[in-house]
């Protein structure tokens, strides 16, 4: 590759015609504008690609509207770099655009890509689904369907508005353009922005007229549900969405569920649940655990209102061991509803699964003297635990009522979460009370430490000045408070307990929560800095480094997620790079199989076009310079724009290094001439006979074909950018920088390859060299024994330290490969490197390791 | 050619618009807004911007249609698409269509007038020889 980029740039010196000089030179100044635009191309794909990498590896969470601006961006940066090539090449490469189309194309069918909607009747009865109605009917109104007609145990009559009803009234409607449209123009950061978006989509779907044959329908499965109830039934409307409670996303108390809705009420709480979908926490607990919005289609249960003695939440395993011999049954009186709201102090059993379903532990809730359940309804419901875990297959998490008659009723159940599983305990493990304990006692509704400001919420208004990084502290957890869980670093609520909504989502989020602290809302101050120690039943006043430890890992909420795997299949097409090798047959346009490989190629045609640019267009003045002064190898330069002093005579052979004014290239020189190299290592004679194979197996290497001006080394300068190719030895080594005080368009990027020893060797150098530059925050991609590694971003001053260790490392990782099989000498050059790098070639004020 | 450019704001979305100039003027430049197409076009007749910031998704004549506008009339002028959730189709076609530089929002106002600053070099150095 680089021999033909001579060859191009001096093969056809004497012939082309001579041009006047100005226009040579305005014309040059032209071609290296239009290599400017495309070496700023193709740094910005260069970032758009790392960062979706980064968004795919770090487990934060990230939108479609996300994996969208990226996508365009980066085609939009992509087609630039093959539009500045082509002007660049006069249109040699055209085969460019039909490699640009095909992934485009791919990558559009990638992002277009829609949920498939279930066909069906717009009403299913309670007595015709199970869990293999899960797409028409939504994951937990499948689930009661089994729980009715596969286990035999008792639900609540019913019926459910199906997912093809809710595509209906979203298609009569028209609705969905309009909120996909204000959805990915909502910044979900600003929580103001992201409230008007929930007020607003909200109305969108409120005030749309219900379909007349969807209102009819409902109407007429109300009145078969009376008839057979023998009464007009008061109903209780919950969501169940496609999607809801599967795996490890819970939803819990994401979406709606209204109690005592009459006839006349039921199509404008239909529309308000199909609403819901967009409620502000909602909308962010999707955010967060990589659904996207159009993903999730809403049906919603209508079931007879179960007039409630006593109702509650129980797990079929405690939350804190799935191999416990206990069930958990939390129970209030009147509706199950209050527990999951948080807002009341429940009575807490411990129930053994084996018969005879013996209390093996009780809590009373607060100012009870008494047990709402009794021995045989405890005993009862622990049955119904252990008999719907073994149906299902796994721990469930089960909603259930006693009516006034003492019949249990169950209302849903669903796995019990993976997050609740580990992460819970159902009692605080009490640690002793210090000086500056402010309150004790609670249960950990997920357990851990953190500190921070305390913030009060009490109503929504609060919210949105809800401070990143605070503890968020409540009376109660009411579940619409899930907003501030990606803001807040701890939850303090007054009330509630471990099934509470607020307690799920906490730790699926890995966010440490107690509850149960009475008056802890009206004590603490906005502003006061406390630690929680969840795990241990305390809140402390100040920041308690001592407990706080090294930071739980956060949950990877987004991997397998919808959104995840839609980036993971468009960064397929983006990311793997195919064209290494410039010099091979397959470095060409229809090769480009990714956006990398796109890039990759323009970079290198338009690198090799600035080369040619001397082939075209005779100068009259002879444009590479050759370097004078005490330089180790010989090096040529060539002026692209500004990189000469003023006043430098453009007709003389040589240039001094004080006549560069290119401080990119004064840097990389800098760190090659700091220390003198000391020669080649002495090498054995295994060493040696590995060089002697390669040089016959490896025709780059064969003197034969080498000319002299292969062995040339040539900087291409300017005031700001240097770009050198080297072929010292061996190996093959590209450095380009752009240095400015603009940091968006600053990078150092360094390509590395080859070597004369054996395969193994020059992959143990390039790990060494990749171990290095790492080491001094690049950013590094290693295939075999090539490397690339790049910085961007960063200040002049950085970038030019980090310049002169690529220079440093140009001249003294030469030959090392052939002693790369000796662990010990590896060792020992990575001490001399890093020693050398730290000691002489970074100055004492110059940053000294990966910081930025 | 002034240190910094003159920037003309060219979005439906009155928030983006006042905190953004806001903060803009504080850091010494000059800028103005128009929400739709044909006010933008006025401002652009009366010769005063250097720049032009477009968000593609414009109400009535949309983000595209008012860069062939701009170009047709102004070519050389300096347009830079600003948009959170323009397709890739629509990206291209912005650039076939002679925009000079593409942002996502939200970004960093440094960045963006970094992204503004460079393409305006950009465009200028390659005008200046035309």
């Amino acid at each position: 590759m680089i021999l033909q980029r001579f060859r191009n740039f001096f093969g056809k010196w004497l012939s082309p015609p001579q041009r006047d000089e100005t226009l040579l030179r305005r014309s040059f100044q032209e071609h290296y504008k239009i290599f400017r635009s495309l070496l700023t191309a193709n740094n910005n794909a260069l970032e758009l690609i790392a960062e979706m990498e980064q968004a795919l590896n770090s487990g934060r969470p990230f939108g479609m509207t996300f994996v969208h601006s990226h996508c365009t961006a980066l085609s939009f940066q992509v087609y630039k770099m093959i539009q500045r090539v082509q002007e660049l090449s006069d249109n040699r490469y055209g085969g460019l655009i039909q490699a640009f189309r095909e992934v485009s194309y791919n990558m559009e069918a990638i992002l277009a890509a829609q949920p498939v909607i279930a066909g069906g009747p717009f009403i299913l009865e309670m007595n015709q689904i199970d869990r293999r109605s899960a797409d028409q009917a939504g994951e937990k109104m499948a689930n009661l369907g089994e729980i009715a007609n596969r286990a035999g145990l008792p639900v609540p009559d019913g019926f459910v508005i199906s997912a093809a009803a809710a595509n209906h009234f979203i298609t009569a409607n028209n609705l969905q353009d309009e909120i996909n449209r204000r959805m990915t123009i909502c910044n979900l950061d600003n929580l103001e922005e992201l409230y008007r978006t929930s007020a607003a989509i909200h109305g969108l779907i409120t005030m749309a007229p219900m379909p007349e044959d969807l209102d009819r329908q409902m109407h007429d499965a109300y009145r078969r549900l009376a008839e057979r109830l023998g009464e007009q039934p008061l109903l209780a409307m919950r969501s169940s969405a496609l999607g809801e409670d599967s795996g490890n996303a819970s939803f819990a108390g994401q979406y709606r569920t209204q109690l005592h809705v009459e006839e006349e009420m039921m199509a404008q709480t239909y529309k308000e649940i199909l609403a819901g979908m967009y409620k502000s926490q909602a909308i962010v607990y999707r955010l967060q655990r990589g659904f996207r919005h159009q993903d999730v289609i809403m049906c919603v249960g209508c079931l007879a209102m179960v007039d409630a003695k006593v109702g509650g939440v129980m797990y079929s395993r405690s939350p804190t061991d799935p191999r416990s011999p206990y069930v958990v049954i939390s129970a209030v009186p009147g509706l199950a509803g209050q527990v999951v709201d948080g807002r009341v102090d429940t009575d807490i059993y411990e129930v053994r699964r084996e018969p005879p379903y013996g209390i093996m532990a009780l809590k009373l809730r607060r100012g009870a003297d008494k047990e709402i359940l009794s021995d045989d309804q405890a005993g009862e419901l622990c049955r119904i635990g252990v008999r719907l875990e073994e149906h299902f297959g796994s721990p469930q998490d089960i909603e259930w009522s006693i009516n006034q008659q003492g019949a249990v009723v169950l209302l849903q159940s669903r796995p019990l979460g993976q997050a609740s599983i580990v992460e819970t305990a159902v009692l605080t493990t009490p640690r002793p009370s210090e000086e500056d304990t402010l309150f004790a006692g609670g249960v950990a509704a997920c357990r851990g430490v953190a500190a921070g400001p305390v913030y009060v919420v009490r109503a929504s208004l609060d919210l949105l000045q809800f401070p990143k990084g605070a503890v968020l502290v409540v009376e109660h957890p009411l579940p619409e408070w899930a907003t501030l869980l990606s803001r807040a670093v701890a939850v303090v609520s007054e009330t509630g307990q471990v099934a509470a909504h607020l307690a799920t989502v906490s730790r699926e989020f890995g966010i440490p929560a107690l509850f149960g602290i009475p008056g802890v809302a009206g004590k603490l101050e906005n502003g006061q800095v406390i630690t929680v120690d969840a795990t241990g039943g305390r809140v402390l006043s100040g920041r308690r480094e001592e407990l706080l430890g090294e930071p739980a890992p956060q949950p990877d909420l987004m991997k397998g997620s919808p959104v995840y795997k839609v980036l993971e299949q468009v960064l397929e097409l983006v990311a793997p790079l195919n064209l290494t090798d410039p010099a091979s047959l397959y470095f060409r346009p229809s090769a480009c199989k990714t956006f990398h490989d796109l890039t990759r190629f323009c970079h290198e045609k338009g690198v090799s076009e600035m080369f040619s640019f001397g082939s075209k267009y005779r100068f009259d003045e002879k444009a590479a310079k050759q370097l004078v002064g005490e330089t180790p190898f010989q090096w040529w330069v060539i002026d692209l724009d500004d990189g000469f002093i003023e006043g430098y005579d453009r007709h003389e052979k040589f240039i001094r290094i004080e006549q560069i004014v290119s401080p990119p290239m004064l840097a990389i020189w800098e760190g090659m001439t700091a220390i003198p190299w000391e020669g080649p290592p002495p090498v054995s004679i295994r060493g040696f006979g590995s060089i002697i194979f390669q040089s016959t197996m490896n025709r780059e290497l064969d003197p034969s074909v080498r000319s002299g001006m292969t062995n040339r080394n040539y900087f291409l300068v300017s005031s700001n950018f240097c770009n050198v190719s080297v072929r010292l030895g061996y190996h093959f080594a590209m450095v380009e920088a752009h240095v400015s005080h603009l940091l968006t368009e600053n990078y150092v990027s360094f390509q590395f390859k080859g070597g004369a020893a054996d395969e193994n060797r020059r992959y143990i150098r390039v790990q060494l060299l990749k171990d290095i530059l790492e080491r001094f925050g690049f950013r590094v991609e290693q295939k075999v024994d090539a490397l690339t590694a790049r910085i961007e971003k960063k200040p002049g001053p950085f970038l030019q330290s980090r310049l002169k260790i690529i220079g440093y490392l140009l001249i003294h990782t030469r030959q090392i490969d052939m002693v790369m099989d000796e662990q010990v000498k590896v060792e020992q050059y990575r001490k001399k490197i890093v020693t050398d790098i730290e000691e002489t070639i970074l100055q004492p004020e110059e940053p000294p390791a990966a910081e930025n | 050619m002034g240190e910094n450019p003159k920037i003309l704001f060219v979005d439906d979305e009155p928030d983006f618009l006042e905190t953004t100039i806001k903060r803009l003027v504080r850091r010494g430049y000059e800028a103005r807004t128009a929400t739709n197409c044909d006010e933008a076009m006025v401002v652009l007749g009366s010769g005063w911007p250097d720049v032009v910031v477009l968000d593609v998704m414009l109400a009535g004549k949309d983000g595209i249609q008012c860069l062939q506008e701009i170009k047709k009339e102004w070519p050389r002028m300096t347009v830079i698409m600003l948009t959170g959730h323009a397709s890739m189709g629509a990206g291209i076609k912005g650039l076939e269509c002679g925009a000079n530089e593409y942002c996502m929002k939200p970004i960093e106002l440094d960045e963006l007038l970094e992204k503004i600053t460079i393409a305006w070099h950009e465009a200028f150095s390659s005008a200046k020889k035309q």
